[in-house]
């Protein structure tokens, strides 16, 4: 990722689009618009002060929603480039109010909120398109409640918490269990704003807001005004304080997720959604359940899959690692349904292949291994560059020649051409880069 | 004929062509739609078989 950013011969272009193709192989014309990121990105010395001071919170994409970013933002702690993005959907200061908190706390003088969309227009002789792939939304398929149950997420919500850079720093705390933590931060916080209230009124009367409201209870301080709004302010402090107690007694029994589910082929061979393979998914979640072990060493994990798919080299070997040394056990067969359980707890309906009976079972928590779908913004795409797209949605090719498009002089690798892990995209990409190289460096037509 | 290339997408594909590219010594231009490149990849914790950190 370093070595794309500063390479002299890589003319990098984060946050922009392809608008517009013409011409053919050799001489493409293309339009290329730079969305205003608000931020001079030669100045943005990529310090984070903007994005402390920032008052507006909003849901951080990077971690799949999993806890909060500023509008103004760094796409991730290491992203490159290293600058700041103003998102202009949130920030207050776009949208006509007053701020301009980050301007005023920006040393380097880089923000710029009238920085406009930039247009640049380039001639290339080959284009290779790697624009990758969505991940399917599980929500698709009704019983597995993937929205419903907080606990039951996808892999890659999965991957971000068990990364130390996401939202919980590497602990598996529970989407459920983080939500009562939170709502306990805002009635500590409401808790606190209300005893600065009362205080007010003790010092103004000097009496304790107990002994106060008790009195008034037995009518000693009749319906004054400000008997009655002290009153009514104690009793709102106290429900405050019980609600906050009942919430902290229950955070006690807390724990990290110990007892893990994988369900494999979520939207892939479903007839229902997509037939193919998605290849990677069996390998992700024996890697997440060999990482999640490493966390914690109490934690068992189960892979519930149709067969696990360890197609590649040395994956074999790791999937039997996992299950030697890392408590996975594999259970064949597909998930019929996952439903709520007390405390949160998903149950997960099966059947045991092996005695032929249906089972359930309740886990801490259920992760989803979700398809590969084609993404949504390369149907566009393939209709700017003027290339098919296959069946799915991903680019058609040939077999014979896996990373051609359907255009001359454009080719494909990775997740946009079908589903694929990391080697294959990054043997693929070579590939796509040789055959471009093909269009440059003739001029017989490649075909 | 043209020798520059044009590649759409960051991610992991897009950077390793483009770094193949341009170690040819072709002029390479990468486009991202997103504030940072990384991809997927740069989401992901570690990497099978061999739990690389992925970044």
């Amino acid at each position: 990722m370093l070595d794309a950013g500063r390479h002299p011969n890589i003319d990098l272009m984060a946050y922009s689009e392809v608008e517009s193709m013409e011409g053919e192989s050799g001489a493409f014309e293309i339009r290329i618009c730079r969305k205003a990121r608000f931020v001079n990105e030669d100045q943005c010395t990529g310090c984070g002060t903007c994005a402390e001071k920032c008052p507006i919170q909003v849901s951080d994409s990077f971690n799949m929603g999993q806890g909060t970013r500023s509008a103004i933002y760094s796409w991730f702690a290491q992203g490159i480039p290293s600058t700041h993005t103003i998102d202009a959907k949130y920030c207050r200061q776009l949208n006509g109010k007053k701020c301009g908190i980050c301007q005023k706390v920006c040393q380097a003088d880089a923000i710029d909120f009238n920085q406009k969309d930039k247009i640049v227009n380039l001639t290339v002789g080959a284009v290779i398109v790697a624009a990758g792939y969505d991940i399917f939304d599980p929500s698709r398929i009704p019983e597995y409640r993937y929205r419903d149950q907080p606990n039951v997420i996808t892999s890659m919500e999965f991957e971000r918490l068990l990364s130390a850079g996401g939202p919980t720093a590497g602990h598996l705390n529970r989407p459920s269990d983080r939500t009562v933590i939170e709502e306990i931060a805002v009635l500590e916080k409401k808790a606190k704003k209300s005893e600065k209230m009362l205080g007010k009124y003790e010092e103004k009367y000097k009496m304790v807001s107990e002994r106060f409201y008790r009195a008034f209870q037995s009518g000693e301080h009749g319906d004054e005004k400000d008997s009655v709004k002290w009153a009514d302010k104690y009793k709102a402090y106290l429900e405050i304080k019980s609600k906050r107690e009942a919430l902290k007694t229950r955070a006690e029994r807390f724990s990290t997720a110990k007892n893990l589910a994988f369900i494999q082929c979520v939207g892939s061979r479903d007839f229902r959604f997509y037939q193919f393979c998605s290849g990677y998914c069996c390998m992700h979640s024996i890697k997440e359940a060999i990482i999640a072990h490493e966390h914690e060493p109490e934690t068992r994990s189960v892979i519930f899959g149709m067969d696990i798919r360890a197609v590649g080299k040395g994956f074999e070997e790791y999937k039997i690692r996992g299950g030697n040394h890392s408590n996975i056990s594999y259970h064949r067969g597909r998930v019929a349904e996952i439903r709520g359980g007390p405390d949160n707890h998903p149950v997960v309906i099966y059947e045991d292949t092996i005695s032929q009976t249906v089972k359930k079972e309740a886990f801490d928590m259920v992760i989803l291994a979700t398809a590969c779908a084609p993404g949504k913004s390369l149907k566009k795409l393939a209709s700017v560059l003027d290339a098919e797209l296959d069946e799915f949605g991903f680019l058609k090719t040939n077999h014979l020649q896996p990373v051609d498009t359907t255009r001359e002089g454009i080719f494909v690798c990775g997740c946009a051409q079908s589903p694929m892990d990391i080697p294959e995209s990054v043997s693929q990409a070579s590939s796509a880069a040789s055959r471009a190289v093909q269009v440059l460096m003739t001029y017989r037509k490649v075909s | 004929m043209n020798k520059d290339i044009l590649i759409i997408g960051a991610g992991i594909a897009g950077i390793q062509a483009s770094l193949d590219l341009a170690e040819m010594g072709f002029m390479v231009h990468l486009v991202e739609q997103l504030p940072s490149i990384g991809g997927k990849m740069a989401q992901l914790d570690k990497t099978f078989p061999t739990n690389d950190c992925a970044i």
